[in-house]
């Protein structure tokens, strides 16, 4: 039991805090709530509790009072309601149960009500109620059972709902609105009868005295309007959640927890997808000037998310980025006259008639598009239908939907205009319906296709951290990603091998120019784990992403094969493994260099419908395997994307027929089917995709026998991305073979074997001060190392001189070469850098070495292998 | 292997058994290896004596049906069936079923298989079947489109006692079976493995009537369960040809037509089980009839496919289930239109394939507009021009590309009488449904 704290006095200030379903379904949870509360009360704060209802109880009472004339029904799903509050009741060793029972008592007498026949909306408000009454009433009783003194109170008594113009009965009834301000008084009254209080979410009395829901999002509502009221110094919801993030991290493991935010950002985030606070809630406190705070019941030392009045100072970012899909546009062009007087007026008042609420509207001299959001309404009824009908009688309208409204939230939008060039060419290709930027300067919308949305919000919140636009390191603004605080259950990323190495890299580094190391055996390590997959019939390596001799040997030795995109590669590839284990995918080579394949008995690929139409007679008799672009691209870079009608790979779809006809023209089997989109991908599904495209692909040929999947696992770069789920990729696979049980399964992983296991090794040669910036140049640059240059490739650097000194210094790290691409990384935090120190930039393993050149003369990086 | 089955002259059908839930079909080629497909029936009851003759004939019907597949594979130019000769019936029936049935399969390999087929006949034709005492219930497969899924719900206003039925291993179907709400029977098949060793080197093939095979399976399920009815889903519009070949009406879907639906249901009665009914509930109605029933009901919506690619591996999106491409897609996605409000449809198909210009000609030729129908299971022109119509009168369709190319192009080339939706909504009268069925008719409505 908690010693009695000293008795509070009138003035001390008032916290409310609210728990939701979840939160109070369990007797360890509601012991959660008693710390929390109790915890305010000793730091001299009074404290109102609000509650939901238990988890469920609301969508069962719902089915009362929507049964109608189905009594039995009613009678059954009151026995659950009964049953579970008193299990509840037990399970929380409480003694006393008549104010339970008086709940459960007006549950049965509801429930037997005249009114249930015709679902009379005051009776369906009742009914609805009873599922916090009950809550609260089982609180109430067990957290002044465990010592802490804990008033009922009516959220009736306080609450007045207030009809708006234009409102239904069933809004007044079931989705009421609490005109509030601070009413000192109210805080007096309460305050005279005690420090603790626990009240109902999701209700109100309405002017006659009968009971009104708030409607969806109505507990955190409620806990918003008791806040004002009592002009609490704060409010919070207390969730399963840490706050909101800077995208839905079901989607983006990497958003960021967003640790402050203005009231208008949290509405426009809230409005815009976010799903842990409802937007209603965001207008009480604002106008009261009482802050709130989203915080997670299971993580208590988390911040959360604190949403309070502007930030002054703060630089603009852009805070979130949500998608919402299942949008309407409706295009409206009008067939009046130019400049036609009340056009607006006249498609505006159409929308009000059908009770439409329009979100998005963006305008031209004759033309008006606006969008709808998703809702029961639009799927089971024929409003849209009616709507459209009446529209067209002042103008040509057009429907355009399934979209998906793309949208990035942050004040000052506008400001933020250059630094998105960037970001926004991932737009590149896709059918853009509309653009709007709001009038408040929060919000950049952009409308697609619906089916063209996925997987665009992660791209495009990476590409938003790597522009800057959001401003990740911004620790006013940004705490730490959803994946560091609740995927870290999973293994820690492991020690990069070089920093176990460092005293012989160092030793190494030294003395003269830069060198690649490759840890051989972190390439075995890999190439076993890829190996362990059931599914996979054949491995290649693509060996294009590191040539090396031992390197080749040393995964040919681990059971893959090589795949190679040129002769000479071949020529290389072919010391090593026998014809059978080679796999020639070239793009644009000359004849000769199919002929030598085909000579040497590797598999051979054909992209494109000119080898079998001018040198059909080479592919005789021969197995080709045919290279299709499933038209779309994935990738980390524009660079590396290899599908689409912009990239050169592949032969397109609707050739296909024309290529099987060439081949059988020629006698040429066609064997296999390929695809590969790209590189870098860490989502497992996407495999998956690919194959079943192949799969169906393979449906229009007769003697198909191995499908190649590609490669282009990823290697996450970046501390904030979470590595390739091997498991899943494997489960994906399995799944994958099972369904296709009659196509071998062939990869062809390259980056992925290799990435982890190189180094570049460059020493400091110069420092520079400039402005605010601070140069560090090595003497290694893009010569050595192309990819920051080519692909924006963001590479790990670390001082290995100073390792263990603190990371103060932010630096631009750049090469000796004449050019201004030359960087290897911007701003990175090392220890104060001296000539001399020996730098490593880890993970290029991967085209390193094979992409060097002489450029400037310089001789590109020395190889060696451990 | 290196043997090729277009050089045989025999394809034989070796023989037929079954134990404890497993059929065993045997066949050959010439004096070559045994081609062996398994059906495996799950939880099989012990055959009753009562029941044995007609379990008998509903094997060897099965076997005879089922060696469509393999017999394709080399067309010879004779028929063996080691057992002995048939009896003209069951020599009838195969031989208009393996010419029809293979009519797309002709037409695509160049192939004139008039007079080729002969089944060996001459056996005296058997005592007619006697009635078996099967109880009064249905056995409905489920293919995962609209079609059994309208029929599975009209069964349930006529509080019918069914059973959900489905051939081989489709996660699609199994996701349709469950929202059904009804039982299940899943039957595997195994085909021979060497038929894809033939495929692989160059063997005959393409479209063989699956439908056939299927009835003549779920025939056989029927006797061993127990169920008086098997019922199908198939349309009017299943009946009709899809182009002219060689002087011979060729139908993608001979075996959903009705002419295949009467022959088989005659021959099962009278050769199976007296007792045993074998019916398409959906004959009477055109294919906009059908989508109208499906309109009805949205809890199909997110589960359900009538598209022809073979989605082995399920996801959660509309385009997991709708390629969006195929004349299947085209055609369900402009017969649903007139009935279902325009989001619900885009949020089944994911997409809008009546506002994109590259689809203009699989939908031309669904409507025969310059193109013939396709080989696929779609309805007829007039039903798609029907549609294609309606759409056109709506303020919400009438902008959308290929609508307003409908009305630009195609409608001032159309009869009036030849756009009219409501006269393609009545049922007709030529049907086989079972008499115990027959209240089905009022619930059309």
């Amino acid at each position: 039991m908690n010693p009695v704290d000293p008795a509070l006095n009138a003035h001390a200030g008032w916290i409310v805090v609210k728990f939701g379903g979840t939160s109070v379904s369990t007797r360890p949870r509601w012991d959660t709530i008693r710390r929390i509360a109790a915890d305010w009360r000793a730091r001299g704060k009074r404290v109102l509790i609000v509650v939901s209802a238990l988890s469920g109880i609301t969508d069962k009472l719902k089915a009362i009072a929507e049964s109608k004339g189905d009594a039995a029904r009613r009678a059954s799903v009151r026995d659950e309601i009964v049953a579970r509050h008193e299990a509840m009741f037990a399970e929380l060793g409480l003694v006393d149960r008549a104010t339970l029972q008086y709940w459960l008592d007006r549950l049965a007498a509801l429930a037997a009500d005249p009114r249930a026949e015709n679902g009379a909306l005051p009776w369906q408000a009742e009914v609805l109620a009873l599922g916090e009454q009950l809550s609260s009433t089982l609180g109430v009783a067990y957290l002044t059972a465990q010592g802490l003194a804990t008033r009922w109170l009516d959220a009736r008594e306080h609450l007045l709902a207030q009809a708006l113009p234009n409102q239904t009965e069933w809004g007044r009834y079931l989705s009421a609105s609490v005109p509030t301000a601070p009413d000192p008084a109210m805080a007096a009254r309460l305050a005279a009868l005690g420090d603790v209080f626990i009240s109902q979410g999701f209700m109100a009395r309405n002017a006659a005295g009968e009971t009104a829901i708030l409607g969806r999002g109505g507990s955190d509502t409620s806990a918003a309007y008791f806040g004002a009221l009592l002009k609490a110094e704060k409010v919070e919801i207390w969730t399963d959640v840490a706050g909101m993030f800077s995208a839905n991290p079901r989607i983006v493991p990497a958003a960021r927890l967003l640790s402050r935010l203005d009231y208008e950002e949290a509405q426009e985030i809230a409005t815009t997808g976010a799903k842990v606070l409802h937007p209603r809630c965001l207008n009480p406190v604002r106008e009261a000037h009482v802050p709130l705070a989203v915080r997670d019941t299971n993580r208590p030392e988390l911040p959360g998310t604190e949403i309070g009045a502007t930030v002054g100072a703060a630089a603009p970012s852009v805070k979130a980025i949500s998608e919402r899909r299942g949008i309407t546009l409706i295009s409206m062009e009008s067939i009046g006259m130019w400049q036609q007087v009340g056009f607006l007026a006249d498609v505006f008042e159409r929308f009000k008639r059908h009770g439409l609420s329009i979100d998005l509207i963006s305008s031209a001299e004759t033309n008006v598009t606006v969008s709808l959001d998703p809702s029961e309404n639009l799927v089971t009824t024929d409003v849209l239908a009616a709507l459209a009908a009446d529209l067209a009688e002042v103008c040509r309208v057009k429907v355009i939907a399934p979209c998906a409204a793309i949208t990035l939230v942050g004040r000052g939008m506008r400001s933020l205009l250059p630094r998105l060039a960037g970001v926004l060419a991932e737009f590149d290709m896709l059918r853009v319906h509309l653009v709007t930027q709001s009038s408040n300067n929060l919000n950049l919308t952009i409308v697609v296709d619906e089916a063209a949305a996925d997987g665009l919000v992660p791209t495009l919140h990476a590409g938003l951290v790597k522009a800057e636009a959001l401003r990740a390191e911004d620790p006013a603004v940004f705490g730490p990603a959803w994946s560091e605080l609740y995927a870290a259950a999973q293994a820690p990323r492991a020690t990069p091998w070089w920093r176990a190495r460092r005293d012989e890299l160092v030793a190494l580094g030294s003395s003269g120019g830069p060198r690649y190391v490759y840890d051989l055996a972190t390439v075995r390590e890999r190439a076993r784990a890829l190996r362990a997959f059931a599914a996979p019939d054949r491995w290649f390596y693509a060996l294009k992403a590191n040539s090396h001799p031992a390197v080749l040997r040393a995964i040919a030795d681990e059971g893959f094969g090589l795949e190679c995109v040129s002769l000479p590669e071949l020529e290389r590839a072919g010391d090593i493994v026998g014809g059978e284990r080679l796999l020639f995918t070239p793009n644009f080579a000359a004849r000769d260099e199919y002929e030598a394949a085909l000579a040497r008995g590797a598999f051979v690929t054909l992209d494109n419908l000119h080898p079998l139409e001018h040198w059909g007679e080479s592919f005789a008799g021969r197995d080709v395997i045919l290279r299709v672009d499933l038209g779309v691209g994935r990738g980390h870079h524009d660079k590396v994307r290899t599908g689409g009608a912009g990239s050169k790979f592949g032969l397109d779809l609707s050739q296909v027929d024309t290529f099987r006809e060439l081949a059988r023209r020629h006698g040429a089997r066609v064997t296999g089917l390929h695809a590969h989109l790209g590189s870098g991908i860490l989502d497992a599904a996407h495999w998956r995709e690919v194959y079943a495209q192949l799969a169906a692909l393979a449906q229009r040929f007769s003697r198909i026998e191995s499908i190649n999947i590609g490669g282009g696992l990823g290697v996450p770069a970046r501390h904030d991305e979470a590595p390739l789920d091997l498991a899943a990729l494997d489960a994906a696979l399995a799944e994958i073979k099972r369904a296709y049980p009659q196509f071998a399964l062939w990869l062809e992983p390259g980056r992925y074997l290799v990435a982890d296991a190189g180094v570049l090794l460059a020493r400091v040669t110069q420092t520079k001060r400039k402005g605010d910036y601070r140069y560090v140049g090595l003497d290694a640059g893009m010569n050595a190392l192309i990819r920051p240059a080519l692909y924006e490739a963001w590479h790990d650097i670390a001082n290995l001189s100073r390792l263990d000194d603190p990371a103060d210094t932010l630096y631009q790290v750049v090469g000796p070469i004449c050019e201004s691409g030359d960087v290897l990384g911007t701003n990175r935090r090392l220890p104060e850098c001296r000539e001399g120190d020996v730098v490593v930039v880890a993970q290029a393993g991967a085209y390193g070495a094979v992409m060097a050149s002489h450029y400037n003369l310089r001789e590109p990086a020395q190889e060696i292998v451990w | 292997m290196s043997f090729d089955p277009r050089q045989s002259r025999h394809f034989r059908f070796v023989r037929a058994d079954y134990a404890d839930g497993q059929a065993q079909l045997v066949y050959a080629f010439d004096g070559g290896v045994e081609l062996v497909e398994r059906v495996i029936f799950p939880g099989a009851p012990a055959i009753a004596p009562a029941r044995r003759a007609a379990f008998d004939a509903a094997l060897k019907l099965l076997h005879l049906v089922a060696g469509v597949s393999y017999y394709k594979a080399g067309v010879p130019e004779a028929i063996v069936v080691d057992a002995g000769s048939l009896d003209d019936a069951t020599a009838d029936l195969l031989d208009e079923l393996y010419f029809h049935g293979l009519g797309e399969f002709a037409y695509h390999n160049k192939l004139d298989l008039a007079g080729r087929i002969r089944f060996p006949r001459g056996a005296s034709a058997p005592a007619p079947a006697a009635a078996i005492g099967l109880p009064p219930r249905s056995l409905v497969p489920v293919g995962g489109g609209k079609d059994s899924l309208v029929s599975v719900e009209l069964l349930k206003t006529l509080h019918e006692d069914a059973t959900a039925a489905w051939v081989g291993l489709s996660p699609l179907i199994a996701a349709c079976v469950e929202r059904t709400g009804l039982p299940g029977l899943n039957v595997e098949r195994r085909l021979a493995p060497e038929l894809f060793e033939y495929n692989k080197l160059g063997a005959w093939n393409g479209h063989i009537p699956v439908t056939a095979i299927n009835s003549a399976i779920l025939a056989l399920a029927a006797v061993l369960y127990g169920y008086d009815a098997v019922v199908f889903s198939n349309e009017r519009s299943a009946s009709s040809a899809t182009l002219e070949y060689a002087g011979q009406a060729v139908n993608h879907q001979w075996s959903k037509g009705w002419e295949f639906e009467r022959r088989f249901a005659a021959y099962l009665r009278s050769h199976v089980a007296a007792d045993l009914a074998y019916c398409s509930l959906l004959r009477p109605l055109s294919e906009l009839a059908v989508t109208k029933l499906f309109a009805r009901q949205t809890r199909y919506d997110d589960v359900f496919s009538s598209c022809n690619r073979n989605f082995k591996i399920l996801g959660p999106k509309p385009a997991d289930r709708w390629c969006g491409q195929c004349p299947k897609c085209h055609f369900v996605f402009l017969a649903l239109a007139p009935f279902v409000t325009k989001p619900r449809l885009l949020a089944i198909f994911g997409r809008n394939l009546l506002d994109d210009e590259t689809q203009t000609a699989g939908f031309d030729a669904l409507m025969e507009f310059r193109e013939h129908k396709p080989f696929e299971c779609v309805g007829e022109g007039r039903e798609s021009r029907a549609a294609m119509h309606a759409l056109s009168l709506r303020a919400e369709w009438r902008e959308d590309a290929i609508v307003a190319r409908f009305v630009d192009e195609v409608l001032p080339q159309l009869d009036a009488g030849e756009i009219d939706l409501a006269s393609q909504l009545a049922p007709s009268d030529e049907h086989g449904i079972a008499p115990r069925l027959a209240g089905v008719v009022d619930a059309y409505r």
